[in-house]
């Protein structure tokens, strides 16, 4: 029997801190490409303001929409919040009670999905079963290279445990990657626009019928119903970078115990995910959006890597 | 004693039937009462056995109705388990048949209604005493009583074509497989010169390599034929649609299952060798089987548009599922270092899908039985709206959607986290091409749970949700309570196996120690107590995988109640409903997303599979750019029905014609052959003497 290191109270304050910072990573990004873009752009802090503002106003719900439609901001946002607390943010290693691994959370985030796509078609209108139907085309084709790269990492450990895992990687960090680690995190590369809803696969900045895959789900819902759906996209989009990080960088650089750990913990994190929020913006503002029948080759990019990564590992 | 119960039970239900002489509801009510207390006996003399402990077996003898065979029955583990598994779908469909039946056809005469009776309670029991059978000829009688009863089931509803179609596909698929495991038990019983389970294992024993693969070739195709693996799974989208849906939800849920069991008990307890491991082709052909049947049941149900078809499509799917975990116990079963480990996890987790599998998809037919008895229809273009309409209905077919997606915190997510960490030993177990070979099926089988999302979404959504499409669907109202509660038995299961999983695996204590002779299951799952799942996937490692359902259920429901506070606001701000818009024209059922549309984007990704047809006709006002009226037709095929099947057909059709050009009609011609035959047959048979 092994002595978890995460007691629960840490867990929900990374979870917590993870709800937090999620709508300051989408405000980052934005600001990056409006300055990529030569714009001025909003602050940061405007994904806030704007959770602030629908949280305060009235709905308008569809009058062909059944019980379920009040019911499904409320449980995506459950589902990616407890994906959210799977995530190791500040310390590597085993929790002190078994909560969920690797596998668990993107079942978390594939029910948070799931839901969506349901509450798409609860309204009747074409936009959001055009939404639902391009976004559970390419979840199915996202979901296998997704397992695979954790399976490459899980087999080197021989655990899906994210703690267990993100301590295996140490903390040296890229010096001490093989070869599968690199083709394991350019797979995740791959897939990272395509599981956080952005350039070339989808696009978060419009609701045209052309692009949307994510937005279009959403149309129907207003007021506190969209902000809990727009708060769950924001978490969904920091717990997979949040998994990305824990998988490949080192989650605990200095052991330090107390709130001073916590805090270079807190601190180490966001500069991992500020990296990977870089990228993803110098992604959007450099590729054009891919038109869907093409997002099959570009995932097939991610599939050969994730491949690749797995047989090097395993031969 | 207590299989007497079960028999009696059910024998009684069989001949309330005769009472439909008189009163065919009554008869219906009887025999469905009787099938109930059958199968809550059947519930309580499989708990017995598994609760016994590994090595607790219930033996009985039966009376000796032919003088070259003693019979009997005997209930091991596995047998009880399987004995379980039919009993708790049997509970649902006994209490929800009779008024699905009234329901759905209220004009039914009284003929129907009595074959109907006696059908399902042959069908029950031959079920129950194929698993329990302590010989291959009670055996192979009640798998023949099982065929011809589901037979009869499968034709009973509606007396048209497409249903005599079906049921003459269903009989020819499964008496060519009976034919197999005819020659399987035969080979052995000639051998061990007895029928008695007991008296084969001895005689197999002594089997070389050769004839061992052989035999096991045979009887693993004769119950793929039942279980509907791919190729042979045609019979399996006519004959359940068919069929009554709690029958459906009985044949999907339990039967093919049957054919689960008939695999096991060959490949790890009759057929095995006495010592080493299984032949290393049987794993993997179980395994690469279980793999394309995953797949392609998943990518062919996508495409239905019927409830009931679709829903059979998926039970191709979960079958390769519980195949996928069957084929790596076989191929790391005695293997030394972790193989026995491994080898148990993978059997938990093949056979933990057994049960929910039989709990969500009896969930899904009941479901769909309720929409069709009310709505006669089983085209979900047609139907749309019904969440309003059928709100108990709706709910429960969404939980049954979302654990058959594999989806926490419901069961189906739990034997597939178990199958991937099965797939994931046995990945790091073998190196080499077979190591990636395994990591590949379990890439397989993430697609298949993200496609089989993707397709209850849409028979969820198309059926339940938006605007009703027809008069059909706009009339229905919600399903008698009789038959909510048959869902709720099978709803309530699905989530009591997903969020507590942990007290299912103690079941599963004997039929894994019996079968695999190694670790139990609970000793290498449920080390850290009953609400845990842990397990060490490489032996001796210091760390372990361990999760909690329990745990990320009470999380779930806990941010749940949060974020309900949230959504509701802090000051309640004003809530009114509006027309859904769309572009400025009235709104009607025609802005509905249509199941085919869903499905499009799928269709044009793996449409080398699919070969898809698409006719389009368009009738223009003179130019074309004002269209009159448009017709779409499209239609995918099954692969293996067109390039196996209907090729079979053709050869056999031409085969009949090129003989019927030699059939001159006249008498010495026909005499003339035979004696050229019997000529031929002497010659042959005759000169090797």
């Amino acid at each position: 029997m092994m002595t978890g290191v995460r007691p629960l109270g840490l867990v929900l304050l990374e979870m917590i801190l993870l709800v937090l910072l999620g709508p300051l990573v989408t405000g980052t990004i934005q600001k990056i490409k409006a300055r990529l873009q030569c714009r001025q752009g909003a602050g940061v802090l405007q994904p806030y303001r704007d959770l602030a503002k629908l949280f305060r106003k009235g709905t308008v719900q569809s009058d062909t929409a059944s019980g379920f439609f009040l019911l499904i901001p409320v449980f995506v946002l459950a589902a990616t919040l407890t994906a959210a607390a799977l995530v190791p943010v500040v310390r590597a290693g085993p929790s002190a009670f078994p909560l969920g691994d690797a596998l668990m959370l993107l079942g978390l985030l594939a029910l948070a999905r799931f839901l969506t796509a349901i509450g798409a078609l609860d309204a009747g209108g074409a936009f959001g079963g055009m939404g639902a139907s391009r976004e559970m085309t390419i979840a199915p084709l996202v979901e296998p290279v997704l397992m695979m790269v954790v399976l490459s990492t899980a087999l080197g450990a021989g655990t899906t445990d994210l703690g267990i895992l993100a301590a295996h990687r140490g903390t040296s960090w890229i010096f001490a990657w093989s070869a599968a680690d690199f083709l394991g995190f350019a797979a995740m590369l791959v897939l990272l626009p395509a599981e956080t809803g952005r350039i070339p696969v989808d696009n978060p900045d419009t609701h045209l019928e052309l692009t949307m895959l994510h937005e279009g789900m959403l149309l129907e819902h207003s007021g506190p119903g969209l902000a809990c759906m727009v708060l769950a996209s924001h978490t969904r989009q920091i717990v997979t970078l949040g998994l990305v990080s824990a998988l490949f960088f080192p989650v605990e650089p200095l052991h330090v115990a107390g709130a001073m750990g916590f805090l270079l913990g807190a601190g180490a994190f966001a500069a991992k995910i500020l990296l990977l929020s870089i990228y993803l913006a110098l992604v959007e503002s450099s590729y054009a959006k891919l038109r869907l029948f093409r997002v099959p080759q570009y995932l097939g990019v991610g599939f050969v890597c994730a491949l690749t990564a797995l047989a090097l590992r395993i031969l | 004693m207590s299989l007497n119960l079960i028999a009696a039970c059910y024998g009684a239900g069989a001949l309330s039937s005769l009472l439909a002489r008189w009163s065919g509801r009554l008869a219906l009510g009887l025999g469905h009462l009787a099938a109930l207390a059958g199968a809550v006996a059947g519930l309580g003399v499989s708990l017995g056995v598994l609760l016994g402990g590994p090595g607790h077996t219930l033996t009985q003898p039966l009376p000796n109705l032919f003088p070259f065979a003693r019979l009997s029955l005997s209930v091991d583990g596995l047998s009880a388990w399987f004995l379980f598994v039919i009993s708790l779908v049997a509970v649902a469909a006994a209490i929800y048949g009779p008024a699905y039946l009234r329901a759905h056809s209220p004009d039914a005469g009284k003929a129907r209604q009595a074959a109907q009776t006696l059908a399902l309670n042959v069908f029950l029991g031959c079920m129950v005493f194929v698993c329990c059978a302590g010989d291959a000829l009670t055996f192979l009688l009640c798998w023949e009583g099982m065929t011809l009863a589901s037979y009869v089931l499968v034709v009973s509803d509606d007396r048209d074509g497409e249903n005599a179609g079906a049921g003459l596909l269903y009989m020819v698929m499964a008496h060519g497989g009976t034919a197999l495991l005819l020659v399987a038990f035969l080979a052995l019983t000639e051998r061990a010169g007895a029928f008695d389970f007991a008296a084969l294992r001895a005689a197999a024993g002594h089997l070389d390599g050769t004839t061992r693969t052989v035999l096991f070739f045979l009887a693993l195709v004769g119950f793929a034929a039942k279980a509907g693996v791919v190729p042979l799974h045609v019979w399996l989208p006519h004959a359940h649609p068919a069929a009554p849906s709690h029958v459906s939800a009985l044949m999907s849920g339990v039967m093919l299952k049957v054919a689960i069991y008939g695999i096991l008990r060959f490949a790890f307890d009759l057929l095995a060798p006495l010592s080493g491991p299984l032949p290393s082709s049987w794993g993997w052909t179980v395994l690469v089987v279980g793999t394309i049947s995953a797949v392609l049941g998943v990518l062919y149900a996508l495409q239905q548009h019927d409830l009931k078809r679709l829903l059979a499509f998926h039970s191709v799917e979960n079958i390769g599922i519980i195949l996928i975990g069957v084929g790596l116990a076989m191929i790391l079963w005695r293997r030394e270092g972790a193989g026995g480990v491994i080898a148990t996890v993978a059997l938990t987790a093949a056979l933990l899908h057994t049960i929910n599998h039989a709990a969500f998809k009896g969930l899904l037919f009941l479901g769909a039985g309720s929409v069709i008895s009310r709505t006669h229809v089983r085209n979900m273009e047609e139907l749309g709206g019904l969440a309003r309409r059928m709100p108990w209905t709706a709910g429960l077919f969404l939980l049954g959607a979302v654990a058959i997606s594999a989806l926490p915190p419901l069961n189906g997510f739990v034997s597939e986290w178990l199958t991937f960490q099965a797939l994931l030993g046995g990945a790091s177990r073998f190196h080499g091409p077979a190591g990636l070979g395994i990591v590949f099926s379990a890439a397989m089988l993430a697609l298949t749970g993200g496609l089989a999302a993707a397709c209850f979404v849409k028979a969820f959504g198309v059926t339940f949700l938006g605007r009703p499409r027809t008069q059909h669907a706009e009339h229905a109202i919600e399903a008698p309570p009789s038959m909510i509660a048959g869902m709720v038995w099978l709803g309530a299961l699905c989530v009591a196996l997903g969020v507590a999983p942990g007290y299912a695996m103690r079941l599963l204590d004997a039929p894994t120690a019996e079968l695999l002779h190694g670790p139990t299951t609970s000793s290498v799952l449920t080390a850290r107590g009953p609400l845990v799942l842990s397990m060490q996937l490489i032996p001796f490692a210091k760390e372990a995988t361990a999760i909690s359902m329990t745990m990320v259920a009470g999380l779930f429901i806990a941010f749940s109640a949060i974020a309900w506070v949230v959504r509701r606001g802090l000051r309640r701000a004003s809530r009114r409903t509006a027309p859904t818009w769309t572009c400025g024209m009235s709104p009607t059922a025609r802005f509905d997303y249509t199941a085919t549309a869903f499905a499009k984007p799928l269709r044009f990704v793996f449409a080398a599979l699919y070969r898809p047809r698409r006719e389009v006709i368009r009738e223009t006002a003179g130019t074309p750019y004002v269209t009159r009226r448009i017709q779409y037709a499209g239609e995918v095929v099954d692969l293996a029905e067109t390039q196996i099947y209907h090729r079979v057909q053709g050869g056999i059709s031409a085969l009949s014609q090129a003989i019927r050009a030699r059939s001159t009609g006249r008498i010495y011609g026909y005499i003339g052959f035979v004696l050229g035959a019997l000529f031929v047959a002497l010659l042959v048979f005759g000169v090797r003497r």
